[in-house]
């Protein structure tokens, strides 16, 4: 179906080869999952496959890629538009119509199809992909995995042979993301479909692929089965290194699996009396003060009379479903947003009396795009900004980007960083100001996990050092990693507010890969489960 | 569902009242129409994210209103009249006659540059209206294939206004979270470098998601719902042509649009919008 023999891309613009002397055959009806760290040319070698690179995108194509017998350097994308469906990393942005009904008609119209073909295909796909209740809706007013049905209906309808994804679940939650793959695995096995896809949350998607394409950044790639990658691959899934933690012969990709190939070590670990860690809890609770706090945006409620206390040296995790009301949440904490009802207070202050100097010491925000923040030429300019603007010594705010990750070189634009150097800039931007509370919004979008790792052990180090830390994530493996509170909110209230271990073990959605291969055991992590293999043995 | 109607007779009807209201030039007219246009706008506008498009537009107008009147006060060539205050002059020198800075302010100046700054906002406001009714790329889909190259450069174009309102107001907040109050130049050169990155962006991901779903490829394209011109279409065009022709019946006809559509909202539903 897709056959690349011997392709080698470069840009223009940059000295490194994305992708060399790369050649593999993928045939229909396979699942194929591209996985690599940020940067390393994952999308680049997505739109290889209808042409939009080097079509659209520019760059020096060698080799030859074959779709269906079809080259791509023939043929520009518009001319693969009924053989391959592609699926950008932010649907929104590549929604044409303001419809749901138009937004899925508008591909079959520019190719020119027969009304009553169009007709009867969009309600296959309305149907199929249980989209049948919002077809008059406005696309903007979806929520993010119904917008991501949409974008992947729009492609559907063209009855492609071909799905290419851009990591489509990085922006949902568990639920969300697992409607959106069981629904990708539905149309492989159905309709033979082949799909492509790319994703850094391996943990969602590594079950369903056949295949894997590793691409290691250093112009290598390796093609292979999933058990034969995920062996020596630096990039693992949860349940991958739990295998390798307790050396275990075969590498299991479903939590089934992996739970039989341990059920005898399960069995020995239950009848050692386990202590549930704790985390200890804090005196007193009234760094972040929120009171009854209520908002709604017109007639729908965000968030209603919402009360809550955070203390010194916490790491709290804010989860819930999209549009549940954490940002909000969020927003109002760091006094972007008014409230209608209630009081916050922050240090004592009203956060929306902060200003200038006061406000950076007291709350530091990294917004969902880090990059909003920043406005510098270079990465050195950036950190000047920052030096001068909290009165520091100049050149602290880069040795603090230069802890978190070594080897950015101060002339980079940032624009030209990887997603998770950005997001360290963004950070040390932000904490070069030592604010007493740190909020992040939706941090890991886009983080692949070793940059997931390192923001991991910069925050938990920040909070040690007596500050508190509020994030708002869908990721269930890192706030498992690094929060020790986590409080989940759902239509705008708070559902649980408790300790990670409690809140996390209580829902099985929200269930780390860990927890759910060793449940009941109450660990979360890697790390903890061999801690506890280590003391009791 | 109510049939939607045709984008371009929205926008022929908007274009029309917006020339009659420049050609007449009345203010009781122009405000007129702006009345009657409203109505209309809030009655049958979509509910899309172009909708908001009136209302910005009216925002826009009172600015365009306001830094009329007051260049008007402090630069111009000095007209006779009735004297309301004075303001202090700044002496030019001699090589340019006829243009001062400051001075005597009279009613019929004031009168005449709140005119023209009224007109130029009606007109501003008809577009925003037509904008609302029928959002630009219903419009663009609508238009022949062979324009199309013209067609993908005006929808990226068009996204990108109200992209770089919701992504200003996104980047002044967290400019505002470090610390940054954004104003005067410093701020706004702050705000301007990561907004055009993104607008820029944004627009070249919507142009590459044209480009694979076949946008212009062939050199025919089919409707889905065909949106063919019946009897309302007809009327609201000619009602708008009557505006043309003579200008004073631009408030009339401009109403006529809520004759000739059929209602989009049932009575109960009106009267809950209006409690």
């Amino acid at each position: 179906m897709i056959i690349f023999s011997g392709v080698s891309l470069i840009y223009p613009t940059s000295t490194k080869t994305i992708l060399e002397d790369l050649s593999f055959t993928v045939s229909e009806g396979e699942l194929v999952l591209v996985m690599g760290s940020t940067g390393s040319g994952k999308s680049s070698l997505l739109r290889l496959i209808n042409g939009l690179v080097p079509h659209h995108t520019g760059g020096i194509l060698a080799g030859d890629i074959s779709v269906n017998g079809i080259s791509t350097r023939a043929v520009k994308p518009g001319g693969l538009a009924h053989l391959v469906g592609i699926v950008g990393q932010n649907p929104l942005n590549g929604f044409v119509t303001d419809i749901v009904e138009e937004e899925l008609a508008f591909g079959m119209e520019t190719l020119n199809l027969a009304p009553d073909v169009m007709r009867k295909r969009v309600e296959e796909v309305l149907d199929l992909l249980s989209l049948a209740h919002l077809r008059g809706r406005s696309i903007a007013t979806l929520s993010g995995g119904e917008q991501q049905r949409v974008a992947i209906g729009s492609a559907l309808v063209m009855h492609p042979k071909i799905l290419v994804l851009d990591e489509p679940t990085s922006a949902l939650d568990p639920i969300a993301a697992e409607e959106v793959l069981s629904i990708i695995q539905r149309l492989v096995h159905d309709l033979g479909l082949t799909v492509i896809i790319s994703e850094h949350k391996l943990e969602r998607v590594i079950q369903f692929a056949d295949r894997i394409i590793h691409i290691k950044g250093d112009g290598q790639t390796l093609i292979g089965t999933p058990q034969e990658i995920l062996k020596s691959s630096d990039i693992a899934p949860p349940i991958v290194e739990l295998a390798r933690a307790l050396n275990l012969a075969d590498i299991s990709l479903s939590v089934r699996d992996m739970r039989r190939s341990t059920e005898r070590l399960r069995k020995e670990l239950q009848e050692i009396e386990l202590s549930t860690p704790s985390e200890p809890v804090p005196s007193s609770r009234d760094v972040v003060n929120v009171r009854k706090v209520s908002l709604s945006y017109g007639a729908s409620p965000a968030l209603r009379e919402i009360s809550l206390g955070i203390g010194s040296g916490e790491i709290v995790a804010i989860m819930g479903r999209n549009g549940a009301g954490k940002s909000s949440l969020l927003r109002a904490i760091a006094g972007i947003l008014k409230v209608n009802q209630g009081a916050i207070s922050v240090c004592g202050v009203n956060p929306l009396n902060l200003h200038g100097n006061e406000r950076t010491r007291t709350i530091g925000f990294i917004p969902q795009e880090p990059s909003d923040l920043l406005y510098g030429q270079s990465v050195a300019a950036e950190c000047q900004a920052a030096d001068k603007d909290n009165k520091i010594a100049e050149g602290e705010t880069f040795a603090l980007l230069q802890r978190l990750v070594p080897g950015i070189s101060g002339k980079t634009h940032p624009r030209d960083l990887s997603e998770g150097q950005r997001l360290a800039l963004a950070l040390s931007v932000v904490l070069s100001a030592k604010p007493k509370v740190l909020i992040l919004d939706e941090p890991t979008r886009g983080l692949d996990y070793a940059a997931k790792n390192s923001l991991s052990s910069s925050l938990s180090e920040y909070a040690a050092s007596g500050c508190t830390i509020m994030v708002a994530t869908h990721d269930v493996e890192l706030v498992a990693e690094l929060a020790t509170r986590t409080i989940f909110i759902a239509d705008g209230d708070v559902v649980a507010d408790g300790s990670t271990v409690d809140v996390l073990l209580s829902s099985p959605a929200f269930a780390p890969q860990v927890a759910k291969i060793m449940s009941p055991a109450p660990w979360l992590t890697v790390k903890d489960v061999v801690e506890a293999i280590f003391t009791t043995r | 569902m109510n049939r939607v109607l045709h984008p371009l007779a929205w926008w022929i009807w908007g274009g029309s009242i917006a020339i009659a209201i420049a050609k007449a030039s009345s203010v009781p007219l122009a405000l007129g129409a702006v009345g009657a246009v409203a109505i209309v706008v809030w009655r049958k506008s979509e509910n899309a994210p172009w909708s908001n498009s009136f209302r910005w537009s009216l925002k826009l107008g009172v600015w365009i209103i306001a830094i009329r009147t007051l260049t008007g006060i402090l630069i111009g060539v000095p007209s006779a009249g009735r004297r309301l205050f004075a303001i202090p002059e700044i002496p030019l020198p001699s090589w340019m006659p006829g243009i001062r800075i400051g001075g005597v302010v009279t009613a019929e100046r004031l009168m005449s540059t709140a005119h023209d700054g009224i007109i130029i906002a009606s007109i501003i406001a008809l577009l925003g209206a037509a904008a609302s009714l029928a959002s630009p790329h219903r419009l663009l889909r609508s238009l022949p294939v062979m324009v199309y190259e013209f067609g993908v450069a005006v929808v990226i174009a068009t996204s990108v206004l109200p992209q770089l309102v919701t992504s200003s107001a996104r980047i002044r907040e967290a400019q505002r979270l470090r610390g940054q109050d954004v104003r005067g130049l410093r701020g706004w050169r702050r705000l301007a470098l990561p907004l055009l990155e993104d607008a820029l962006s944004r627009s070249l991901d919507l142009a590459a998601a044209m480009d694979s779903r076949g946008y212009g490829f062939s050199r025919r394209r089919s409707k889905y719902r065909p949106n063919s011109w019946r009897i309302s279409e007809y009327s609201l065009c000619i009602a708008a042509v009557i505006t043309l022709v003579f200008p004073v019946v631009a408030l009339p006809a401009a109403l006529m649009a809520l004759a000739v559509v059929p209602s989009q909202r049932t009575l109960p539903q009106e009267l809950a919008v209006r409690a």
